[in-house]
């Protein structure tokens, strides 16, 4: 039942790019091709499951009539059922049903805070959004976004719990009155990484216990601090950098430092707002040394695979050249020949551009890169005040780290814990720190948190933490602004207690815990205290007034530090001296997930779902290995073949019995059996293995081991992949050297791997081009311009006829709205492929999730979707970029090996196009999609009967079928999908409040897709048509002597934004009203020369329209050539 | 003479006409569950925990609409007034009235009213389905009174549903707005009469009400949509 298939002329020669999206189609199996042709996935239309099959064609006719014969007894639809409506019995002032308020907030984060607006519905909160009015203003990413649906987990903890069990709030508030009067207890605390300004006060004051000390610690928060000083930062400013150098700093994806606005705003050559004249020399150039993929170094110009404990050696050749070559003289020079001229040429850059530049060591890596990134920062000139690079002190000055914690506690020093740490170090705390052992010898420990995980159960006491839009705070961002967290709801369950007001308790003289709201009249002990702070920089009313309204007090800012290099960097620069990788010594690297980061996120539904943008693996980790290293292990063919043979069920090698074979990792002495996968663009010899999952397994898991843990994790984190945080050492916490790897033979693991799931094929999908002329014939950068619409079928392809008459029957135009036609551009030169706009648009529309086995069968509801290529140059050019025969043996030059292993990484995200002349419309039999006059392809839910039709009909896989009642029946309970009406329809108690009220909830046999956020169009309009309505009654002419032109109930420019380009960190997404033109920047963009329709030729006439991707490598690097060049083309 | 009927007819009357009553009182039963106004679309009229009259707060009172259902001109809901807002003149006018007892119980603390605090739960008239997303603040700030869709509100003793408010229903005025179209400022008046305001405003320069549904359409710029994601989304 395969689809038509699109027969694409031929591949003109001089398109070189070889391009793929997993490792099963660059083998190009005939299986994928299968998976390729097909409408749906295998499975993914079919009831194929066991249980599944219960429902045959030939029962479900007899359920059928039995329930058209019942119907007639009940009648109760055609009855109108008793509605009620319920108006608040005090109207509170502000609140407007149906409408949102958007209050400021903020979310405290490892590197400071992201400032949000809330959007709150009567006192609901159900969606954030980045502040842009905050100096600090940094975008949002998924974790940002996805932080809302935390408040309203099921899995959230709700209760005190007393050592693991469930315990009397009197109790507690005993045990806390207890120490709260004994001044002489010998009392810690451990805080987390975020900088709270009212808690670093109330650390004072906590010095009326005279015993108390003080700790901080995240799982993966590095060792910056070794090399800067304590409390010492450096922060970036990218809009100054012309130059950056990334030493495995993951500075756009998980390994934040900051605004990253600066920087994705000059990798547009337009400018921001597409304002300018192209101009390449505006451009930054990224170069980045690491050892596996990250979203950074997907941006790169430049990018150098390495082994992870080998960059100190890129880091010491450049200080070599550029500090002091004192400094590194016990690290051995470089020897590999691509290494040392990759080197030169980057040094050159930099030394050409001192005082401009940045260069960043990543959290991951060992204290002597960052002694080394400090002394070539400081060597270049680029920190200071109006530099690139500014130094502060945080207020996180004098905490302890946990190895000092565990040895006061071994020590007696201490024998009362407060851990306030988002983290959970009897989980995450390196394995042979045996952090649990010391925890045991505590009197009492209160853990506060969100989660009931390993540490809840081990603490003597265990309190709900109140999300952070349920508590007073407060926070300082990157550059020290101060921000405020602001409540927008009491805590949903009444033990919820913030950080707060869980010291404020231990602070009073009785030890009173008073949580969420006082007694009548007074206000929350947590507000007061953020008042008291804040009254110190800022007194009056006025001033608390406009904290509230902006979230942040301007000119509030860090004081300046000068750093300098540390005594202890020869000591650190000798440790970090390690042997490379081999075979038989492999190297593990630790990695912060893109989903659950350390581990905190493992119960966030949106957040497991949504495909790691790397290896696209969802639900799960698994040892990410380089293709060449799988196969001197042994285990490629294993990976490839298990993609197809085991999986003879459904002949694509996807789906639910798509399986990743085990490997067992020996490392430290310890062992981990774990799912394994091909990794393009990976170090070889290393295996990354990404952190935070693991945490409980239940009986239905799928590794066959007997339950642990499950009380730890909720129904969503439960059963999720594999748990690496044992294999930590104290020494090396972030990579493991001497590791062997080995495969354990018919043991597989089952993974949702959603690379292949909606796989467009076409010519030129993603487009780049390149600054530079590479002697390939495709000309300088502007010839390369001129270029971009006519790239693939584009070049040679027809003019495109409308395949549907754009009018109506009589010459009236079918799309003909004078005020607004909408329209939109994705920039994927600053699009990097993170999931903020696929988490923003899931909280905006109401997208469930559907579970890891509804993934594996390709039924994911994302209405984008993230597609991730990796595309390389395989073949050697001639000057007229033709390929080169070798004469003997007749076959064509490849490139060198290390350009073919260092493949380009190239996301797009895709969602629907709204095309002008849509495929979707015309098959639908009941016109449930139909357009709109204002140029939107729309969804009519209530007519859908879901045929799929348009779906198969969608050139760009952009529509989703609800197969099941996902909306209702949560998927995660096993089998409940299959139950029918008799399924769990409830979970929780809370999941419905986080719902937008303007979106319609969809309902199984519905076919949804992107609408360009209608419901934010249809009330930005309605807006303007009351606002001219007010304006001409404020004239006081009556209203038949009204003017009402176009110009009046059009919208302000750029008014309304989407709700992925309102999150998205990189403002990669521009929205707008084609009809603005040029004083838009949709307008703008769409006028550019990099501005392309997807698919162009089988003219649909998208009104989504691509800017293709701009490189800007440095001509002087030897892999300048193949840079800039890596067009996606699918056939 | 012959037996004509067999003896097995002798009960058949009886039994016709048990049959006819039962399937008579099964239609009355069905007539009265299904088709009277309870359980009509227009013409549904259920009774309110309080039998608040729009007759003597409009028409005799000469409330405004807003006064009680005060967002449905800036928001796309007409909210129902909360407590509240009865209590501002309820606490000092009609105090003993046993109609307005639940509104007592609710607001007046010296009660000790076990539902004290409470919010007094209306019987829901106009329901639109849950996937159809009507803006009331669109609609009368481009001339369409609550009248077109609610009927004589003022006149209404209890609530009840006046039109049908199918989607059939909102296209013929989509597709035909200068029927109902009215000047801004008689959006609220119940008592607007199209005839009278163009004899009291010669200088419209319009004679029927036809040509003063047209001007106020071009004069408003008013092109309602048909499009489904006007209201479904």
């Amino acid at each position: 039942m395969s689809k038509r298939i699109w027969h694409h002329p031929e591949v003109p020669a001089d398109e070189t790019t070889v391009a793929w999206r997993s490792a099963g189609q660059l083998e190009d199996t005939p299986e994928f091709r299968q998976w390729l042709e097909r409408e749906f996935p295998q499975g993914a239309a079919e009831m194929t499951d066991e249980t599944e099959a219960e429902t045959s064609r030939r029962s479900f006719l007899k359920l059928m009539g039995a329930s058209t014969a019942l119907a007639g007894f009940g009648m109760a639809a055609c009855r109108r059922p008793e509605k009620h409506l319920v108006p608040y019995s005090q109207a509170p002032e502000w609140v407007i049903p149906g409408k949102a308020t958007y209050y400021a907030s903020a979310m405290p984060r490892p590197h400071g805070v992201t400032p949000l607006v809330v959007t709150s519905f009567e006192g609901r909160p159900t969606k954030v959004a980045p502040n842009r009015l905050h100096p600090d203003a940094e975008g949002t990413d998924a974790f940002a976004q996805a932080s809302i649906l935390d408040l309203y987990s099921p899995s959230r903890s709700k209760a005190i719990l007393g050592s693991g069990k469930p315990a009397k709030r009197s109790d507690l508030e005993k045990a806390l009155a207890e120490i709260a009067k004994n001044k002489f207890a010998k009392i810690g605390f451990l805080f987390g990484a975020d900088d709270s300004p009212t808690r670093n006060r109330l650390r004072g004051e906590l010095k009326k216990f005279t015993n108390a000390r003080f700790y901080q610690y995240e799982a993966l928060i590095g060792e910056a601090a070794k090399a800067l000083g304590d409390g010492v930062k450096l922060i970036p400013d990218f809009s100054k950098a012309d130059r950056i150098v990334s030493l495995d700093c993951d500075f756009v994806g998980t390994d934040l430092v900051g605004p990253v606005q600066g920087f994705f705003e000059r990798r547009k050559p337009e400018g921001k707002g597409y304002a300018n004249a192209p101009d390449e020399t505006t451009m930054n150039r990224l170069y980045c040394v690491e050892a596996a993929y990250t979203l950074t170094g997907g941006m790169a110009d430049h990018r150098l695979r390495i082994a992870a404990s080998q960059v100190v050696k890129i880091a010491a050749q450049i200080a070599r050249r550029l500090a002091s070559p004192e400094l590194v003289k016990d690290l051995e020079v470089l020897k590999d020949d691509h290494q040392i001229k990759w080197v030169q040429g980057l040094v050159a850059d930099l030394e050409a551009n001192r005082g401009k530049s940045i260069v960043l060591a990543g959290s991951r890596q060992p204290a002597a890169v960052h002694h080394l990134a400090l002394a070539i920062n400081l060597a270049l000139g680029n920190i200071g005040e109006g530099k690139p690079l500014t130094a502060v002190t945080t207020g996180n000055t004098g905490l302890g780290t946990i190895s000092d914690l565990k040895a006061a506690i071994d020590a007696k020093e201490i024998d009362t814990l407060v851990l306030l740490t988002p983290s959970n170090p009897l989980y995450d705390a390196p394995a042979d720190l045996d952090f649990a052992t010391s925890f045991k010898k505590l009197k009492t420990s209160i853990h506060l948190g969100q989660r009931t995980d390993a540490t809840a159960h081990a603490a003597t006491w265990h309190i709900p933490a109140a999300h952070y839009l349920e508590s007073w705070s407060d926070a300082r961002s990157t550059s020290g602004i101060h921000t405020v967290v602001q409540p927008m709801i009491l805590p949903l369950y009444d033990d919820c207690v913030s950080e707060l007001e869980l010291l404020l308790a231990l602070l009073s003289d009785e030890g009173k815990l008073i949580n969420g709201e006082s007694e009548e009249g007074a206000p929350s002990p947590a507000y007061t205290a953020v008042r008291e702070t804040f009254a110190a920089i800022a007194d009056g009313e006025a001033a608390w007034k406009n904290l509230l309204r902006e979230g942040f007090h301007a000119g509030s800012k860090y004081e300046p530090a000068a750093p300098k290099l540390a005594g202890t960097v020869s000591a650190d620069i000798a440790a970090a001296v390690v042997a490379e990788p081999t075979k038989d010594s492999l190297e593990v690297i630790f990695a912060t997930d893109s989903s659950v980061y350390d581990g905190r996120w493992i119960d966030n539904g949106w957040l497991q779902e949504s495909p790691d943008p790397i290896s696209k693996l969802s639900w799960d980790n698994a040892a990410l290995i380089a293709p060449k290293t799988a196969k001197a292990l042994g285990i490629y063919d294993e990976i490839i073949a298990t993609e197809n043979k085991r999986a003879l069920g459904s002949p694509d090698g996807e789906g639910e019995n798509r399986k990743s074979p085990l490997i067992k990792v020996k490392v430290n002495g310890k062992t981990l059996e774990i799912a394994a996968l091909i990794s393009f663009g990976q170090a070889e010899n290393t295996i990354v293995i990404p952190l935070g999952y693991g945490q409980g397994y239940n009986e239905e898991n799928q590794l066959g081991i007997n339950p642990i843990n499950a009380s730890h994790v909720g129904l969503v984190g439960v059963n999720r992949g594999f748990n690496a945080y044992p294999l930590r050492t104290a020494k090396t916490p972030y990579l493991a050297t001497g590791a062997t790897a080995s495969l354990l033979k018919k043991r597989a693991y089952p993974v949702a791997l959603v690379q292949e799931h909606g796989s467009m094929y076409g010519r030129a999908l993603a487009r780049e081009i390149s600054t530079i002329e590479s002697k390939d014939h495709k000309g300088d950068f502007q010839a390369q311009l001129a270029k971009v619409k006519y790239q693939g079928n584009d070049s040679h392809a027809p003019k495109n006829i409308y395949l549907y008459k754009p009018e109506d029957r009589d010459g009236q135009p079918l799309i003909n709205d004078l005020l607004h036609q909408w329209g939109m551009s994705i920039d994927l030169s600053s699009c990097m492929g993170c999931n903020a706009c696929l988490v923003a648009c899931q909280a905006e529309n109401n997208i469930p999730i559907v579970g890891k086995e509804q993934v594996a069968k390709g039924r994911e509801m994302h209405w984008i979707r993230m597609d991730r290529y990796f595309a390389t140059q395989e073949y050697a050019l001639d000057s007229h970029g033709n390929k080169i025969k070798d004469e003997k043996t007749g076959e064509y030059q490849k490139n060198p090996e290390w350009v073919r292993d260092n493949p380009a990484f190239v996301p797009q995200p895709v969602a629907c196009v709204h095309c002008e002349s849509a495929p979707c419309e015309v098959v639908c039999p009941v016109n449930a999609t139909v357009h709109t006059p204002d140029g939107l392809n729309s969804m009519a839910y209530n007519r859908c009967i879901g045929t799929r039709y348009c779906a198969n009909n969608c050139p760009y896989k952009a529509r989703r079928c609800n197969c099941f009642d996902y909306n209702k029946r949560n998927p995660l309970i096993a089998h409940n999908l299959n139950k029918g009406p008799l399924g769990e329809t409830k979970v929780g108690d809370a999941p419905h409040l986080q719902r937008n009220p303007n979106v319609t909830v969809r309902m199984r046999g519905v076919m949804e897709k992107c609408t360009y956020c209608v419901q934010r169009l249809k009330d930005a309009v309605i807006r303007q048509k009351r606002g001219q309505k007010q304006e001409a009654l404020i004239a006081g002419k009556p209203s038949t002597e009204m003017e009402v032109t176009t110009a009046t109930l059009r919208i302000p420019v750029d008014s309304v934004k989407t709700a992925c380009q309102d999150a998205c960190p990189a403002e990669a997404i521009t929205f707008g009203n084609l009809l603005d033109k040029e004083k838009s920047a949709l307008g703008r963009s769409k006028e550019i020369a990099r501005n392309y329709d997807l698919l162009n030729y089988i003219g649909t006439r998208p009104r989504t329209s691509y800017l293709a991707r701009v490189k800007n490598p440095n001509k002087d690097m030897p892999d300048a050539p193949y840079v800039g060049k890596a067009t996606v083309h699918m056939v | 003479m012959a037996n004509i009927f067999p003896r097995w007819t002798n009960l058949l009357p009886l039994k016709i006409a048990v049959c006819a009553g039962t399937a008579a009182g099964g239609a009355a039963l069905a007539l009265a569950y299904y088709a009277t106004p309870k359980a009509q679309v227009v013409g549904y009229q259920p009774a309110q925990p309080i039998p608040f009259s729009h007759k003597i707060h409009v028409d005799q009172l000469g409330l405004d609409c807003r006064y009680c259902h005060s967002f449905v001109d800036v928001a796309g809901h007409s909210n129902v007034p909360g407590n509240n807002t009865c209590w501002n003149c309820h606490q000092h006018v009609q105090r003993e009235s046993p109609k307005l007892q639940p509104l007592r119980d609710r607001m007046d603390a010296t009660l000790k009213h076990p539902d004290f605090g409470k919010p007094i739960e209306w019987v829901r008239v106009h329901k639109a389905p849950d996937y159809v997303y009507f803006n009331h603040s669109a609609h009368v700030n481009r001339g369409i009174s609550c009248q077109s869709c609610h009927g004589d509100v003022d006149q209404m003793e209890v609530v009840y549903q006046a039109e049908s408010h199918s989607m059939g229903w909102c296209l013929e005025c989509h597709r035909a707005p200068e029927n109902h179209l009215r000047p801004l400022e008689e959006v609220y008046n119940f008592n607007y009469d199209a005839e009278t305001y163009i004899s009291n405003n010669p200088q419209l320069g319009v004679k029927t009400t036809e040509e003063l549904g047209l001007k106020l359409k071009e004069q408003f710029n008013v092109k309602p949509k048909e499009a489904c994601a006007t209201c479904h989304h």
